[in-house]
């Protein structure tokens, strides 16, 4: 229970410290990359889903996320329909098409699974770039807006304009419902029987776990998540196309996943700021980011196959102990 | 009628250039169950190669091409050692991730190395051959000739020469064939250079054929892998008739159906296998 | 020692701080940001790097004369690249940069419609002047934004002259083989159709292409089939070279005609120069070996010399951007006010530095939309150069009412 307080109250602490951030930043652009990377958690939480906990590898993320935004900023560009109520279905819409799309692929395993799902990708990514009478193709949709304003304890919350706060508190609120989420899974019986298929799914098999069953849970949940960050992508930036959701953003799901912490809650909030901040100081040379990259991810698998996390958690340890913070 | 002839045999010398591609993957994947996703970027160094080869040193194509198949070997050689064998006993997932991230840092040398325009291999080769109403150009003959030489020799290779023994072995059964003293070590050092080998030949006829950019390789990587699927892991006949049929089936779905779905027809084709016969045309249950 | 070392480098280093701060406080010189925003890499590079090396080389000449002077202040320009990759999303990110981080109020480049109508559609609410060269999607100067200003005729513009003169030539079926998706295409084959159909021609085939496809080959066999009097091809260089490629391949000997705008190089690294001869391309009268006045030579001969390859056709339209800034920055006394700039730009005669020819409309370079007119020209592949073969008439004052009456 101590443990679990002292958890609880640290995330507190972060997501309060997070929110207080634009009061202290003034930089417009820098608010800006934290939104992104806000909404990244939220991607990576589901990728986090599927590849950390279940141990398969999915890269059909980005797929998803492009779901999501086109599901959302189709039914307000076209229909009218209200951002705050699209928002929510957007994420129910592609856990739909994910459990449709999991059935099959769930059956094979290891890298059959990891193939399809890299087809899936490409297949969506094709069907938004060619169907452009509905998607508008290439040149994309513009104009997608953003969610109506409202009133709540005497402040009221425009999301218009120049000032992005508002919208900041949204994806902040997202992402922290998304880890609360993963932290409830992870946490319960259903995220025991997902590690327990990744450490040995014959295993479980064969003591009568319907491991398709819980397999397809989180291959949904997280195709959800995906698809939520999708509309928060769209209605944030208010230009929606199909470049952001190739097969080049699933790869980098994976990435933000796996130098954050596989498995892990802070993993993949770790990652997602990793991801969204280091193109930006690497900018000097954008070929050097992809080499660097992919040597990152090569060092990270042979030798910290868990991630940054657990060697954080790990020093956090050794420190707490040097100082005497630690009993035994 | 000549139309649907036309097609297929436009559709023959892309076929060719996925079948070298499947090859050097299933090789890798039947003999050392690895995905290796990296081998599209692999077969794009190669292209890029055989292009500096021609351009800044003045080497006909093929002789090019040749030498740049050996530096591909090469290459298969140190990613064998340095990459992958390390993680030769972790879980399956890892060798997959160090193929993600090879992918990266190979497409990332060739972005610094080679440029982000697109390239294309010049050859002397642009006559054009009219048999009864279907026209094919040389340069397309020569491709599929190549990929048939390729394919023979690696066929040779494998049933002929020791090294070839000890490969078929170890595809066999690995724990045999170190018992029977197969060093397993070299054997996959020899896969791999093969592999490379043969990734840099399709990289090498793309840029003839049509043209090596940032983005192609991860394209026929997937490709490759969705022959494979259609073929069967780990089958060599599979990936030649899945790499054929293929390459026929995009022509004519371009042709016939829609061009802009072209490429969606190898995903589909790979999901529809995968959930009826997974174990693909030839493949072994 | 060390006591003598150590307050010799206080005593330089405050030396150095206050002769600096000195210094500065002398150069009465501003600095004047100019954003450019264009693909440097990938498919659209062809039209947006040659655009970007354009303006940087106006810049550079600038400064070396000293800067822009205007209302007693010296401005030295200080040029702020990104490639926007042809990509809508990456150039709203870019232009974000550009205005929020390097404080950026003028824009140039924009060689491609789809992230130049993403800019666009944001554009009116920033405090900056936008300034658009390649791209020719026509809904981009079609609604009335008052601080957007475009080189590059609209498509269509050029279709309808370009419809006239193939019918001209004698061809009644023609084939059309292009990126008809991307809309701008799609306006110029609208308006070729309807001139062609006027002259009693009609259109057989519409086969379309990607952006970045490379294999053309099924399209043109369809379209072979059909046994068209000539072949139209629309879409951005490389694959346009390859579509040119592919049809000598497999056999097919009509007339091909095109809307592609590339140099000789960019078309031969992908085709010899006898698969490309006796191609058309219909389009604006960009840079060419006739048609070349003395800007013109000059423009060449300094490409050429900073940059080591041939400035492509339609890198003037930026080129020309920087000349007409200048000028209307001098004219409105001053770079720190957008809008006055903006409404400098909407008065002005066509510089004497620019390098494309332009038509004014009522003696401005730009008429009501913020649209500038060149010439159309037919132009020829013979002997490996492109040849200058005709102009193709066109009606500015028409075209530009009626591109107004399209506002919504």
């Amino acid at each position: 229970m101590k443990k679990f307080l002292t958890h609880l109250s640290g995330w507190v602490v972060l997501i309060l410290v997070a929110a207080a951030m634009p009061a202290l930043i003034k930089v417009p652009y820098f608010i800006h990359l934290i939104i992104l990377a806000l909404i990244w958690i939220v991607l990576a939480q589901g990728q986090n889903l599927i590849q950390g906990l279940v141990g398969y590898v999915s890269i059909a993320q980005a797929g998803f996320m492009g779901i999501g935004a086109y599901f959302s900023t189709l039914l307000t560009v076209n229909f009218g329909w209200s951002v705050w109520m699209t928002m929510w279905l957007a994420p129910l819409f592609t856990g739909l098409i994910s459990v449709l799309a999991g059935y099959p692929s769930l059956r094979v395993k290891g890298h059959y699974f990891a193939i399809v799902t890299l087809a899936y990708n490409m297949v969506i990514f094709t069907v938004l770039l060619t169907y452009s009478s509905l998607t508008g193709g290439e040149a994309g949709i513009s104009n997608v807006p953003r969610p109506s304003e409202f009133s709540l304890l005497g402040y009221t919350f425009n999301f218009e304009g120049r000032s992005n706060i508002s919208y900041y508190l949204l994806a902040l609120l997202m992402a922290a419902l998304s880890t609360g989420l993963c932290a409830l899974i992870l946490h319960s019986r259903v995220g025991r029987i997902l590690l327990s298929i990744r450490q040995n799914e014959n295993l479980s098999d064969a003591i009568g776990v319907s491991t398709l069953r819980y397999k397809l849970l989180a291959f949904s949940v997280s195709a959800a998540l995906a698809g939520l960050a999708g509309a928060l992508y769209a209605h944030y930036i208010g230009f929606l196309n199909p470049e952001p959701f190739g097969v080049d953003q699933s790869l980098n799901a994976i990435l933000a996943v796996i130098l954050g912490g596989s498995g892990t809650l802070a993993g993949p909030v770790v990652g997602a700021f990793a991801i969204t901040f280091l193109p930006e100081y690497l900018r000097i040379a954008d070929s050097y980011r992809l080499v660097t990259y992919g040597f990152i991810l090569v060092l990270a698998t042979i030798f910290l196959p868990r991630g940054l996390v657990p060697v954080f958690h790990s020093l956090w340890l050794r420190l707490a102990g040097a100082l005497g913070l630690r009993r035994g | 009628m000549i139309e649907i002839l036309q097609q297929g045999v436009n559709g023959l010398a892309i076929g060719s250039v996925y079948v070298l591609i499947a090859l050097g993957l299933t090789v890798v994947f039947g003999i050392l169950g690895i995905a290796h996703f990296a081998h599209g970027s692999v077969a794009m160094f190669g292209g890029y190669l055989t292009f500096t080869f021609g351009e800044r040193f003045g080497l006909p194509f093929f002789a090019a091409m040749a030498l740049a198949m050996v530096a591909g070997a090469v290459v298969g050689l140190l990613i064998e050692r340095l990459a992958y064998r390390p993680v030769r006993d972790a879980p399956h997932i890892n060798a997959f991730i160090i193929a993600l991230g090879l992918t990266m840092m190979i497409e990332g040398l060739n972005l610094l190395t080679f440029g982000a325009d697109q390239v294309v291999i010049q050859t002397p080769y642009r006559s054009v051959f009219n048999v009864g109403g279907v026209v094919i150009a040389e340069l397309r003959l020569l491709v599929i000739l190549t990929a048939c030489v390729l394919v023979g020799v690696i066929a040779l290779l494998m049933s002929r020469t020791k090294t070839g023994k000890s490969v078929r072995a170890v595809a066999q059964n690995r724990q045999a064939a170190v018992l029977m003293g197969v060093n397993v070590n070299q054997v996959s050092l020899v896969v791999f250079g093969i592999s490379s080998s043969l990734g840099v030949a399709a990289g090498a006829l793309i840029g003839a054929l049509l043209a090596i950019a940032p983005g192609v390789g991860e394209g026929l990587a997937i490709k490759g892998f969705a022959v494979l699927i259609l073929g069967g892991l780990g089958s060599i006949p599979g990936a030649i008739v899945g790499g054929l049929i293929l390459g026929v089936s995009e022509a004519m779905a371009a042709g016939f159906i829609s061009s802009a779905y072209k490429d969606v027809i190898a995903f589909l084709v790979m999901i529809v296998v995968l959930l009826f016969r997974p174990e693909g045309l030839l493949g072994k249950r | 020692m060390k006591q003598f070392n150590r307050r010799v480098v206080v005593v330089a280093v405050s030396a150095a701080m206050g002769l600096g701060m000195v210094w500065s406080a002398q150069a009465a010189d501003k600095e004047l940001v100019l954003g450019v925003n264009d693909a440097l890499t990938g498919p659209g590079a062809v039209y947006g790097l040659p655009q970007a090396n354009a303006v940087k080389m106006a810049a550079d000449d600038i400064n070396a004369k000293g800067g822009i002077k205007a209302g007693g202040d010296t401005y030295k320009i200080k040029v702020v690249d990104y490639d926007d990759k042809a990509n809508p999303t990456e150039a709203t990110n870019s232009v974000r940069k550009l205005i929020d981080r390097d404080g950026a109020k003028y824009l140039l480049g924009f060689c491609c419609s789809g992230p130049t109508s993403a800019v666009a559609s944001f554009i009116d609410k920033e405090d900056a002047v936008m300034l658009v060269g390649n791209a020719a999607e026509r809904a981009i100067t079609a609604k009335g934004i008052p601080n957007l200003f475009r080189t590059r005729p609209p498509a269509d513009f050029t279709g309808a002259a370009a419809g006239t003169f193939v019918a001209k030539r004698g061809a009644r079926n023609i084939a059309v083989i292009g990126s008809l998706d991307v809309s701008f295409y799609g306006q110029y084959l609208e308006a070729f159709e309807r001139e062609l159909v006027k002259a009693g021609g009609k259109i057989v085939a519409k086969e379309t292409f990607g952006l970045k496809d490379r294999d053309m080959t099924p399209q043109l066999t369809k379209v072979r089939a059909l046994n068209p009097d000539a072949l139209l091809v629309l879409g951005y260089v490389e694959p346009a070279a390859f579509v040119y490629r592919q049809a000598i391949e497999l056999g097919m000997k009509m007339p091909r005609y095109g809307f592609t705008s590339g140099s000789e190089e960019q078309f031969l690294r992908v085709a010899s120069s006898e698969q490309m001869e006796g191609v058309w391309d219909l389009r604006p009268t960009e840079l060419t070996v006739e048609a070349l006045d003395a800007n013109a030579k000059t423009y060449v001969a300094n490409y050429t010399k900073k940059y080591g390859s041939a400035p492509a056709p339609s890198s003037p339209y930026a080129y020309d951007q920087v000349y007409v800034l200048k000028n209307a920055i001098e004219a409105a006394g001053g770079a720190g006010d957008a809008k006055k700039v903006a409404a400098a730009i909407r008065k002005l005669a066509i510089p004497k530095e620019a390098v494309m020819k332009y038509l004014p409309t009522n003696g401005t370079m730009f008429d009501v939309n913020g649209q500038a007119y060149t010439t159309n020209g037919a132009f020829q592949w013979q002997k490996g150069k492109w040849v200058y073969v005709a102009e193709l008439p066109s009606d500015t004052l028409a075209y530009s009412t009626f591109l107004r009456s399209l506002y919504k």
